[in-house]
């Protein structure tokens, strides 16, 4: 396993310019690469590497550094080895390019990540839809979204809940605690 | 394709290596099938385990769980006495309230059929409503994944056998990193406060630290609390024994965190330009206060804001009381008392030090001239072993060793040195002893389990190289030319009490031992000492088993009259102290406010 590792960063990093890999333990690889070679590299894994199946395409929104992150997990079925093959894009107008050429399901983890993140993918064909109807403003999944609020505002309350109370308020009664207003915003 | 396709043919019969398996259809008669290992149905919750933090509630981002009473379950110390109800019409079944559920009361089961024409009925009260519940469970949090943080970032201290050196701190605080990072740890329920005296507001100002605003958070601490550095070196922070996270972990480190806030105020001056406290303009009425400690010292500080004349007669020569005179400078040093003296003074409370009252002025001059008094003397009186050779040179109280060691004379205490008792002041004093390079031996007359005295000063003292020998009781001091030879002890074996209070140490005959010593420091208790209230004031204000006797205004027999602190509470700590002088300074607020 180790040398198959080794033997594949080797090839990787002479083919491809600006590559770093973090080897995991098992069978597990990550490549960080710039997202302009996103469908060269890819390519290569498929056709020159034997990583003939696209197992996933994930997405982390790291929002505190202005960036999402695209993860496309391939499995070499020959080698049982699978590889991780990261990259960044910019948070603001986000756009990828398309990969659902070489691997036909692409399309959807596209078009799902299109709605859930609003990533634009150069030349996606396929429904604008995907699970959301009629949705307007942010998408959902990118971590700003207010998901308590959107909650509130679109599922009715039922009546009968009223007796709810606030734990802190309930302990500030019972033991007379006088809290200032200015603190009162760092209150849960 | 040929008339005769032997391969199409054959290859159907394939499927007849199949024949004899299970098949994966599903079978006729329908068997009941097991929901999978970690299902999320409906919640249950242990309710003896539930503290009602309220952690569920905060995190539901569908605002599917309210806080509610449930009958038959009081609010204590250390729990709310509200309990999670689920509406399951809004619930999406995330777990997440699971996932940050303090304790581990909370679970999903298995359940998840539930069938009623009366939507009302989908409101839950987890482990009320499904006591069942118990035996289902699926969805658990144990510690590995649960998403809060159990364990605390570790607090940097000098090495045990560094620390015996010299008088330097011994903990060395949190540096910007680790306070934002132990803040995080908070959930921000609030228990806490109902058990802190002072009800000082713990989550508000921690919540300002692990966002980043020092600032806030200093001006939160002051709110109720003017020696908060004090209390974030030496607190007894009965708040850390209560904490959500403690249930099940390490407590947040409260105490480290408000020393965190008050110690980026670096001088007194920093902390008058941060807390910027608004100072009424003078009403003319006059506060006089007997003794600058926590009581006094709270007392002073809150009238002067509110625009009283306000001084306080020290009979010693520094304010602090027994935080300046009894705590040793390594774990309270003595520039990070004046700093905050000085921001009392700053405000305009007038200290007269070397006053004693009764002595260099009477305490009916006091009465007569000022609006209201307040009693803030403390227990400065030890009490004595009463054993045989207590009179001996080198036999002392470890009361007045401090005081002397921290006023800064020389104490002759020789080489080996014998503390009889097991609380602070006993640990105090026996680690101050090492510190002037004597053999140190603690005897205490229960088992170490039972010693009042903070863990961890206990664990600090072992780690100083400080020999702890329990179950010995001393029966006789030997001299020899008038100073102290030797202490000699009997051996205690515990006997259970009758009446179901703790363990009694009972003397086994014969197990006489004798150690040799230079010194023997008595640690056993304080006492007051009202000689001060001279002629029909010793009648007006009236003491009660040797504390004097207040309402809950802190007010005496004498409604001019206010007490507090040690010779007040039964807590004896700093912290009761300075909630005995807020509590003063409202109510002589309040009355004198009333009379305009």
């Amino acid at each position: 396993m180790e040398n198959i590792k080794a033997d594949l960063i080797s090839k990787i990093k002479s083919t491809f310019e600006n590559v770093t890999e973090k080897d995991h333990d098992g069978n597990r690889l990550d490549f960080y690469v710039n997202k302009k070679i996103i469908p060269s590299i890819l390519t290569h894994f498929k056709v020159n590497e034997g990583f003939i199946h696209l197992s996933h395409i994930s997405c982390v929104d790291w929002l505190e550094e202005g960036e999402f992150e695209i993860i496309y997990i391939l499995w070499s079925p020959k080698d049982k080895i699978k590889v991780f093959v990261r990259t960044r894009v910019e948070r603001e107008n986000p756009v990828m390019p398309n990969i659902d050429m070489i691997w036909r399901q692409a399309n959807t983890y596209e078009r799902e990540m299109r709605e859930m993140f609003g990533i634009e993918f150069e030349g996606l064909v396929g429904e604008k839809e995907f699970v959301l109807e009629d949705w307007e403003g942010m998408p959902p999944m990118r971590r700003d979204f207010d998901t308590e609020a959107y909650a509130d505002e679109t599922f009715w309350h039922r009546p009968g809940r009223e007796d709810a109370m606030d734990v802190r308020e309930a302990i500030i009664e019972r033991s007379r605690e006088e809290i200032p207003d200015f603190a009162k915003k760092y209150s849960r | 394709m040929s008339f005769f396709d032997l391969k199409g043919t054959l290859k159907p019969l394939t499927a007849l290596k199949q024949f004899g398996k299970k098949p994966h259809t599903i079978s006729y008669p329908k068997e009941k099938t097991e929901a999978a290992e970690r299902y999320r149905g409906f919640h249950y919750n242990d309710l003896e385990e539930c503290i009602g933090c309220g952690n569920c509630s905060t995190i539901c981002q569908n605002k599917a769980i309210d806080m509610i009473k449930v009958e038959g379950i009081e609010g204590e110390k250390g729990d709310s006495g509200l309990r999670p109800r689920v509406d399951n019409g809004r619930c999406c079944w995330c777990a997440l309230c699971v996932e940050v559920c303090p304790t581990g009361s909370l679970s999903l089961t298995r359940d998840y059929l539930y069938v009623s024409d009366d939507a009302d009925t989908f409101l839950f009260v987890p482990g009320v409503d499904n006591p069942e519940g118990k035996n289902n469970l699926s969805f658990i949090t144990d510690k590995e994944q649960s998403l809060n943080v159990f364990n605390r970032v570790p607090m940097p201290e000098l090495e045990g056998m560094e620390r015996v050196k010299s008088f330097a701190e011994v903990v060395l605080g949190y540096n910007e990193e680790m306070a934002r990072e132990e803040a995080s740890r908070c959930i921000s329920c609030g228990l806490c406060t109902e058990v802190c005296p002072d009800h000082m507001h713990i989550p508000e100002y921690i919540n300002a630290i692990a966002t980043g605003n020092d600032e806030d958070a200093v001006r939160i601490i002051y709110d109720n609390n003017p020696l908060p550095e004090m209390c974030g070196k030496v607190c007894t922070r009965r708040c850390e024994d209560v904490c959500a996270i403690a249930v099940r972990g390490e407590p947040v480190a409260i105490r480290w965190l408000k020393r965190y806030a008050t110690e980026t105020a670096k001088t007194a001056d920093i902390t008058m330009e941060i807390v910027n406290p608004e100072i009424k303009e003078p009403n003319g009425y006059k506060v006089s206060i007997v003794g600058a400690g926590p009581s006094g010292l709270t007392a002073a500080y809150y009238l002067a804001l509110r625009g009283y004349d306000v001084t306080i007669y020290e009979a010693n020569a520094k304010a602090g009381g027994m935080t300046m005179y009894g705590i040793p400078k390594y774990r309270f040093p003595i520039d990070s008392l004046d700093k905050q003296i000085e921001y009392i003074e700053k405000i305009g409370v007038k200290i007269k030090y070397n006053t004693k009252v009764g002595k260099d002025i009477s305490f009916e001059k006091l009465y007569k001239e000022s609006d209201a008094v307040f009693i803030g003397v403390g227990f400065p009186q030890p009490w004595t072993l009463g054993i045989e050779g207590e009179d001996a040179k080198g036999s002392m109280q470890a009361v007045n060793f401090l005081h002397m060691v921290n006023s800064g004379e020389k104490v002759d205490i020789g080489k080996k040195v014998a503390v009889i008792g097991g609380g602070n002041v006993a640990i105090d004093a026996a680690r101050v002893s090492a510190r002037l390079g004597a053999e140190v031996t603690i005897l205490y007359r229960r088992r170490v389990q039972d010693m009042p005295a903070d863990w961890e000063e206990i664990e600090g003292a072992e780690e100083e190289g400080i020999k702890i020998v329990p179950q010995a009781i001393p029966v006789k001091i030997h001299e020899e030319n008038g100073k102290v030879k030797a202490i000699e002890y009997q051996l205690a074996e515990m006997v259970p009490d009758e009446k179901g209070g703790r363990p009694r140490p009972v003397a086994i005959e014969g197990s006489n031992t004798i150690m040799e010593v230079d010194s023997v420091m008595g640690a056993i208790g304080q006492q007051g000492d009202y000689s001060f209230l001279e002629g029909e004031f010793a009648e007006k204000i009236q003491v009660e088993r040797g504390r004097f006797k207040v309402n809950e205004n802190q007010q005496t027999t004498d409604p001019k009259v206010y007490a507090g602190g040690d010779a007040v509470n039964r807590t004896a700590d700093a912290i009761s102290a300075i909630a005995d002088g807020f509590r003063a300074c409202k109510a002589i607020d309040a009355a004198l406010a009333g009379k305009k």
